[in-house]
């Protein structure tokens, strides 16, 4: 990583959020059940403020790539404003929790999906997602949110978080 | 006063009352395991069920619960099923999701064909399983393992085809190609697709055959006759390393692969896990497969529906079935001249089977009809066809398992 993408990132960070509760670190794969209206919730707590989604699922290799990414971006700004969301039953927990684990993400607050009617869940996130993994969204302070499908890239999220830099 | 000579026909009355009201009120889980147990073993509470009938009209379903497998009949066509048989004696982690699931054939002779997939860690390792049953589904074979490679890796997504000439087909997506690309420090990207065949209904198979390199590793591959010896497979293939569209090629008995072409142009261009695999269906004219997908390319986005030409190695005929964001899973099915096209919507409150027929051969479709609507989970639905009839096989939480035929 170059060091004018880790002055955007750190500035990114510090702009884009100083304390958020529901992100606030707890104990070890701390990972709640994500139900119809958790995404409501959580933007109702993030109120006015930005964030990153990343959906994943331990059954899909791409997702593990940005794990890694997000892993270590969180090793570097412990404070970025992400939400972690795994689609895969809350069940699978244990599943999860070790590949959380693989990239230090286990110590931060995140979710699973906690119904078996997974579509109702998906569009209580997006309407327009389509399933597909991992998917990833950018939400400004105004929660005007873009969306992004396929491995996120620092660069892309670099990319896709610029306007939040412009906007602080 | 109800007289004594009246109680003989109010009770048939009765009997006929229940009996009827017995395959009219679907069962589900739930109530099943209010009156059983929790642990209740049934066709409704397992997860992800095919189905297959057998020259005799018995119906045959095969499920996962409790990391087994198991197979249940019906003599009634779904209206109730015997008591299941537990295939694997051995619990193992086999795979069950809508792209995912164990596959059962039952050939003329009487024998049981099942495979499926088994996780064998979280890091997307898996063992194609084969087993069958001689003795009418008594018992089952000890299962085996039909990736040839004894490599710790990917081995998933199997599927299984009878040709009439009785050849068994099993076609998966396989990441030995992968490992060895990552060992020389090379990019490989996706999987690759591997068969192998059976000349005597599973007793042994040839060796694996690659199909093709750098297809998707998360779709199910769709598979159809071709002649009477061999088979067509459809499958999600990645193109220039970044785009998910799907491939088509012909299996031969031993390891020949002919027609290997791109069957869809959608321009999906994605490093993501669609977890939506295509249908496809041998067309009345030779060389001709129906085909239907979904994609979210630039060129086509949602569930369509075309006709591929083997021969000049180009899809037509294709039109837009559902565009709307939560569309997915089409199945296909014929019967006499009539195809059929179900595929599963979800309108922000509930999933819809929505069910779409042509009779022009793929020219021109009806407009679409909900088959079933339910506000909880549901699998993908698949279509059975049996002497000219087409039958919905489908799973759902509020439900239980339905089979039914949609023909009439």
């Amino acid at each position: 990583m170059s060091t004018r993408n880790l002055i955007q990132v750190t500035a990114l960070t510090l702009c884009m959020l100083t304390h958020v509760n529901v992100m606030a670190q707890d104990s070890p794969g701390n990972i709640s059940a994500f139900g119809n209206s958790s995404f409501a919730e959580l933007k109702t707590e993030l109120s006015g403020q930005p964030f990153v989604v990343s959906l994943w699922s331990v059954d899909c290799l791409p997702c593990r790539v940005e794990l890694e990414m997000l892993g270590e971006l969180k090793r570097q700004n412990p404070s970025f404003p992400l939400v972690l969301i795994s689609t895969d039953s809350i069940e699978q927990r244990e599943e999860a929790i070790y590949i959380l684990e693989e990239h230090a993400l286990d110590v931060i607050d995140s979710w699973m999906f906690a119904d078996a009617f997974v579509e109702r869940l998906r569009f209580s996130i997006d309407p327009s997602w389509h399933g597909e993994l991992p998917r990833s969204y950018f939400y400004a302070k105004d929660h005007s949110f873009t969306a992004h499908s396929g491995i996120l890239t620092r660069e892309k999220l670099l990319e896709l978080s610029g306007f939040l830099l412009v906007e602080n | 006063m109800i007289s004594k000579n009246a109680l003989g026909p109010l009770f048939l009355c009765l009997i006929i009352w229940f009996s009827g009201s017995r395959s009219a009120v679907a069962e589900n889980c739930q109530s099943l395991q209010v009156r059983h147990g929790e642990d209740f073993i049934s066709v409704h509470c397992g997860g992800a069920p095919s189905a297959a009938m057998d020259a005799k009209g018995r119906l045959w379903v095969t499920f996962v619960q409790d990391r087994h497998v198991y197979v249940s009949y019906s003599d009634d066509e779904g209206d109730t099923y015997f008591t299941p048989v537990q295939v694997n004696a051995i619990a193992e982690d086999t795979e069950y999701n809508g792209e995912n699931r164990p596959k059962i054939i039952i050939a003329d002779s009487g024998e049981i064909l099942l495979s499926w997939t088994t996780k064998t860690s979280s890091n997307f390792t898996g063992e194609i399983r084969f087993t069958r049953s001689s003795d009418g589904g008594k018992t089952f074979a000890i299962p085996r393992t039909m990736n040839d490679d004894d490599l710790m890796t990917g081995h998933r997504f199997d599927s299984l085809f009878l040709t009439s000439s009785g050849r068994l087909y099993l076609t998966w997506i396989d990441k030995r190609d992968l490992d060895a690309a990552a060992a020389r420090k090379e990019t490989y990207p996706g999987a690759a697709i591997y068969y192998t065949t059976s000349d005597n209904l599973g007793a042994t198979f040839t060796r694996n055959f690659r199909v093709s390199h750098n297809s998707c590793e998360c779709c199910r591959i769709a598979i159809a006759p071709y002649g009477d010896d061999e088979v067509a497979i459809l499958w999600r293939q990645i193109y220039d390393e970044h785009v998910r569209d799907h491939a088509i090629a012909v299996l031969g008995p031993y390891g020949d692969v002919a027609g290997l072409n791109r069957a869809t142009i959608d321009d999906w261009y994605i490093d993501a896990c669609p977890h939506h695999g295509p249908t496809m269906l041998e067309s009345t004219q030779p060389g001709q497969y129906h085909i239907s997908w979904f994609s979210a390319g630039t060129i086509h986005n949602g569930i369509h529906y075309g006709r591929y030409d083997i021969a000049s190695g180009t899809t037509g005929a294709i039109i837009k079935v559902d565009g709307t964001p939560g569309a997915g899973h089409p199945a296909l099915a014929q019967s006499d001249d009539t195809l059929y096209l179900v595929w599963k919507g979800f309108n922000g409150v509930a999933s819809q089977l929505q069910l779409m027929k042509s009779i022009d051969n793929g020219v021109s479709w009806s407009q679409p009809e909900t088959l079933f609507a339910t506000e909880s989970a549901s699998d993908h639905p698949l279509l059975l066809s049996s002497a000219n009839r087409v039958f919905l096989s489908w799973s759902s939480k509020e439900f239980g398992y339905i089979f039914r035929e949609i023909n009439q």
